[in-house]
């Protein structure tokens, strides 16, 4: 888990002006990228419409099919549609995305700014104690999580959320670090703005272009966080159709029913990717510099 | 260069005190009595789940016990574990080198495969060769561990019959190391080429390439050794992944490492082994990590420290 | 490579891991070693410390017990040669055999048998035997090879006991504070050479192993040099290891039974008389499982017939009673009568009654424990439920996690979350478990009622055979009505071993006990 973050250290604020979704989808990855999320939520908004069967009706056919007409990715050991049951699991991956990002983001953003701005000793500790916790890595840190909260999807969310509040606290701080030196923010200093102004203002503006490149991707590395998670028996529980468990739940019939194995792989991967593409499109977008890449 | 690696070892220490005051709180942020939910197997009497109390020191105020905790730890004493009552630090100590050799076998995969790629892509930029190589990439990036693999379980040991697919020798090894080492290649390789990239565009490579030195020369003497510099400063970060991807992949392979005995500790609730897993995998991370800043800084002359 | 204790920094232990890889290489199995692989790992050596199944079976290669069971249950002579009951029913005498030792040299007396006991109930030490011997008040070496026992009451089940596992004799000599994790000296027919939690337990032959009474054929020591007894998890790297012949015995995957047969690349035992027993209990601690209704409603709402055919095939059998098949008591006519028969519309009735409705359902958490394809049978039980209103959360975990949990729900008076229910299970060779379980304290303390204690009493104190009968058929009745132990099937766990075909001799005895005495491997 977590092993896609390294590309957004270099993103730094750029102005969002110009048709910003017209030169998203100028970008191929960026173009990609949206497609590809679209797809997942308009699977997630309609999946009732889209799923032909209940995703937990067992025996919706024969047990272990493979893939048909009737049953488009075949069927597990229940009987019940893997198509639907992935259809279904788009929810779950989104909300988990949405969910963890945004634990981690607003914490993140708030410590990053708060530390950034204050300076001297309030920053010295707080960006210490974030490095800290940086270099115990995301896994440990929703692992203690899981040991506190115990099991189950919403705990997974909470654990990948508040795993990787570092990292984001760490991206807002070098923001804020070289924000809060311009010459328009000291002049906003000097004509005796107040704290909250000073914060919310003149820093969070110029720190929201880098994070919206971060977060798109943060999704991507939390959905395979919780998806590990749930492979490992911690995250999602049955009947929950999540795709992470349906692969755990397809080891033992591996050789038997491949496709309960392949397809909900397939899903994470294609989610995971998605995200990814539209964050890096979303930076070529956002920061000239690295366009020329 | 001494005083910068004084810095780097106290910023390590601190980090591992935090961990240990981390471990310590742990224990007291789960909901209900740990004590009773640790020895609820077995029939204990309430007196005997005072001695448990008093033996792990959770009658004392909790500064007592840090002191308590911090003392046993001196001594290399991490508690015992509730399922089956052994210490911890052997329980570990007994299965890291498992999760050692998985990760550093998956990271030498990683660096062949990895830096050679990204650094063939950066060469070639624009060429299909990038865009090839970049896709592959992104897609390794995107792949989760734990289902690539079980497609190559299912290939290579299921449907060829190749590789063996459970137990601890070299060529149980294949297939774990395979599947973290190539996820960790595409990072790799998206790393190294946009460092590359950063070098071949700096002055010293054109002004060597002016001076008409031959390109083998400019590659190996000059592009390569700065690069370098850069991919080495993110390798400490990519071990700690590499750990933690351990921690999945050891699951799909039955490969007897920490990671798979941290998932089982906290299926069973083994709070003794769980904060003994922590404060001992996040020591391993914090050393590996003062261990790459440091070769780091050997690395690269251009940076003084002090 | 287990072994390391290299406490050095991280290039120490890096340097320690490359070795000991290498190292591997050489350690090849030119003695005859047999690799036996298995879904979860012992919890303790010890014991006293552990009820698992899983560690019951190692313990039956390590310890020798007084009785051995027959091949039909019948505890025989073994250890102890033979025995006196006093009038009163009060005091045992047993003779043992004279020539045994212990693996570390000692003789095996009398003095083992006392310490072992003794231990069994020292307060200082955590047991979970004690309720199992019995009502023992005092143990007495008469003579090296005389021991008495003394009861303070009746105990109908001491004897067969006493070829249990749980009653496995701990030599004297087992003094160090590593026993139980990393040393166990018993007499049993292999020796401990190290265990490596979560992943084996090595064994060797005991060279000195005598056997009396057990159901094998060979009277002396093991033909195999080793026994290592593996940890894998997942049933279908179980399977694969076998068809490569890095493991010898292992349960195979469910869903590949019928292939495997067909192959007939495997040999299939699968094991009889198992006394094992699978069934639903509830936390009555609090709502909704203290209302009587709840609990038959879970009962009725699921099929254990349709769920059993699904995931074992013809491989488990419905099983009415609280006690299993094979076990003095069972009855499947006499239990039905008081059984739950799957009946949705009678579970969806009695839920109105407490006021759940299609609005309202009913919020509970089903605990299994893992392997064994438990967990889809979980899952079949849960869309059932779900059909009658009744939304059940999965939580799988290990069984010792398991048993700890239970007990800590049924002691959570006030608490807000609703109680849950689980699907437990017991291997036991006597109706004496449901003492152990449901007399006040009871072993997880669980449902008791003072007429129950009074039942239950009875079974204990009741010696002769019809009375007995009576007094068990009593106590049944009385679980199923109150719906607090409700059957479900049997056997439940590893009992279908799939056995490559050079290993012969691999026996499984009754109770779930296997044996490895006779085997050897061929070629």
């Amino acid at each position: 888990m977590a092993s896609v973050v390294e590309p957004a250290r270099a993103a730094a604020g750029a102005p969002a002006s110009r048709s910003f979704l017209g030169s998203l989808l100028r970008t191929p990855s960026g173009a990609v990228g949206l497609v590809v999320v679209a797809v997942l939520v308009l699977a997630a908004l309609l999946a009732a419409w889209i799923a032909p069967y209940d995703p937990l009706r067992m025996a919706a056919g024969p047990r272990l099919a493979p893939p048909s007409w009737a049953h488009w990715f075949g069927t597990d050991d229940f009987g019940r549609d893997v198509f639907s049951r992935i259809v279904y699991g788009a929810r779950l991956t989104l909300q988990i995305g949405v969910i963890a990002v945004g634990i981690s983001l607003t914490s993140g953003l708030l410590l990053g700014l708060v530390a950034g701005y204050a300076s001297g000793w309030t920053e010295r500790v707080l960006m210490r104690l974030v490095d800290v916790l940086f270099s115990f890595t995301e896994i440990v840190i929703a692992l203690a999580c899981l040991a506190i909260l115990g099991i189950g999807l919403t705990n997974a969310m909470i654990a990948i959320g508040i795993a990787s509040i570092p990292f984001y606290a760490r991206i807002t701080h070098s923001v804020v670090l070289v924000e809060r030196n311009k010459p328009y923010f000291e002049a906003a200093v000097a004509g005796g703005a107040g704290h909250l102004r000073l914060i919310f203002r003149h820093l969070l503006p110029n720190v929201v272009p880098t994070l919206i490149v971060v977060g798109t991707l943060g999704v991507s590395t939390a959905v395979l966080a919780a998806a590990g998670l749930s492979f490992l028996g911690l995250g999602a529980q049955p009947p929950q159709p999540e795709w992470g468990f349906m692969l755990s739940s397809s080891r033992d019939l591996i050789s038997r029913a491949p496709w309960m194995m392949i397809f909900p792989g397939v899903a994470i991967a294609i989610t995971v990717l998605g995200f990814n593409l539209l964050g890096d499109g979303v930076r070529e977008v956002l920061d000239p510099r690295q366009r020329q890449r | 260069m001494l005083r910068y690696i004084a810095q780097r070892l106290a910023a390590a220490a601190v980090t591992i005190w935090v961990a240990t005051v981390a471990v310590t709180l742990l224990i007291h942020a789960v909901p209900g009595d740990p004590v009773r939910i640790m020895y609820a197997k077995f029939q204990s009497t309430p007196e005997q789940l005072e001695a448990v109390r008093t033996s792990l020191g959770l009658d004392q105020p909790i500064h007592v016990q840090y002191a308590m905790y911090l003392g046993r730890l001196f001594e290399g004493d991490l508690g015992r574990t509730i399922v089956g009552d052994q210490p911890v630090l052997d329980v570990l100590l007994a299965r890291f080198p498992a999760t050692l050799t998985l990760a550093v076998a998956s990271l030498a995969i990683a660096i062949l495969v990895g830096m050679p790629l990204g650094f063939l892509a950066a060469y070639k930029r624009g060429s299909w060769i990038d865009i090839g190589a970049m896709l592959v990439a992104i897609v390794g990036v995107s792949m989760p561990h734990f289902w690539l693999g079980l497609l190559l379980l299912f290939f290579f040991a299921l449907q060829l019959g190749w590789l063996p697919v459970a137990g601890s020798g070299i060529a149980n090894l294949v297939l774990p190391a395979l599947t973290l080492g190539l996820a960790n290649a595409a990072v790799l390789a998206r790393l190294t080429r946009s460092a590359m990239i950063d070098i071949f565009d700096q002055d010293f490579v054109r002004t060597a390439q002016a001076k008409g030195l031959p390109k083998t020369v400019v590659l190996y003497r000059h592009a390569l050794r700065a690069g370098l510099v850069p991919i080495v400063s993110m390798l400490g970060l990519q071990f700690a992944y590499l750990m933690g991807g351990a921690i999945v992949v050891e699951n799909v392979f039955a490969w007897n490492g920490v990671g798979r005995l941290a998932i089982e500790a906290v299926f069973a609730r083994d709070y003794p082994l769980i904060q003994g897993f922590i404060l001992f995998f996040a020591s391993i991370v914090v050393i590996v990590s003062v261990i790459i800043d440091v070769l780091y800084a050997f690395l690269d002359p251009r940076i003084r420290y002090g | 490579m287990r072994r390391s204790t290299t406490r050095g920094p991280a290039l120490g232990l890096l340097a320690t891991a490359l070795l000991a890889t290498t190292g591997q290489l050489v350690t090849t199995a030119n003695a005859a070693e047999l690799v036996w692989a298995r879904y979860g790992d012992l919890d303790s050596l010890d014991p006293h410390r552990a009820t698992s199944t899983l560690s019951m079976q190692v313990w039956d290669q390590i310890y020798d017990t007084l009785l051995a069971f027959d091949a039909d249950g019948q505890p025989q002579p073994h250890l102890a040669k033979s025995w006196e009951i006093s009038e009163d029913g009060l005091t045992y005498t047993l003779a043992l055999e004279d020539g045994v030792v212990c693996h570390d040299g000692s003789p095996f007396d009398a003095n083992d048998v006392k310490f072992t006991i003794d231990r069994a109930f020292d307060e200082a030490q955590p047991s979970l035997t004690r309720t199992a011997w019995g009502p023992i008040e005092s143990v007495e070496v008469v003579d090296p090879l005389t021991v008495k026992v003394s009861m303070s009451s009746k105990f109908g089940a001491f004897l067969p006991f006493l070829a249990d596992s749980f009653s496995s004799i701990v030599c004297d000599t087992n003094t160090a504070d590593t026993f139980g994790s990393s040393t166990a000296i018993g007499a049993g027919p292999f020796k401990l050479v190290e265990w490596v939690k979560g992943d084996a337990v090595t064994l060797e032959r005991n060279p000195d192993y005598k056997n009396f009474g057990k159901p094998v054929e060979n009277m002396g020591p093991p033909h195999l040099d080793r026994l290592v007894i593996k940890t894998v998890p997942e049933p279908q790297t179980r399977l694969a290891a076998l068809q490569t012949g890095e493991v010898h015995i292992a349960e195979p995957p469910f869903d590949d039974i019928a292939a495997i047969k067909e192959a007939g690349e495997l040999d299939i035992v699968v094991a009889a008389n198992t006394g094992q027993n699978v069934f639903w209990e509830f936390a009555i601690s609090r709502p909704p499982f203290d209302d009587i209704r709840a609990r038959q409603a879970v009962a009725y709402a699921t099929d254990p017939e349709m769920a059993i055919d699904i995931i074992y095939g013809g491989l488990s059998q419905r099983e009415w009673c609280p006690i299993a098949r094979g076990v003095f008591g069972n009855d499947q006519e006499f239990c039905k009568q008081f059984g739950y028969a799957y009946n949705p519309e009678k579970a969806v009735e009695l839920l109105a009654e407490l006021g759940y409705g299609p609005d309202n359902p009913l919020e509970t958490t089903m605990f299994v424990w893992t392997g064994g394809n438990r967990h889809k049978l979980a899952e079949i039980f849960q869309a059932q439920l779900a059909q009658v209103g009744i939304n059940a959360a999965i939580e799988i975990m290990d069984i010792g996690t398991m048993n700890a949990r239970v007990k800590e729900q049924n002691e959570l008076v006030d608490d807000p979350s609703p109680g849950t229910f689980d699907m437990m299970t017991w291997s036991w060779y006597d109706p004496d478990i449901l003492y152990a379980l449901w007399h006040s304290p009871g072993a997880y303390s669980g449902f008791t009622t003072p007429e129950l204690d009074a039942m239950l009493e009875l079974t204990r104190t009741t010696i002769e055979p019809e009375a007995r009968l009576a007094a068990v058929h009593d106590v049944i009745k009385y679980l199923m009505e109150n719906a607090v132990h409700v059957g479900l099937y049997t056997p439940g766990w590893e009992w279908v071993f799939a056995v490559r075909p050079e290993v012969s001799g691999f026996k499984v005895g009754a109770f779930l006990h296997p044996m490895f005495n006779d085997v050897e491997i061929k070629g």
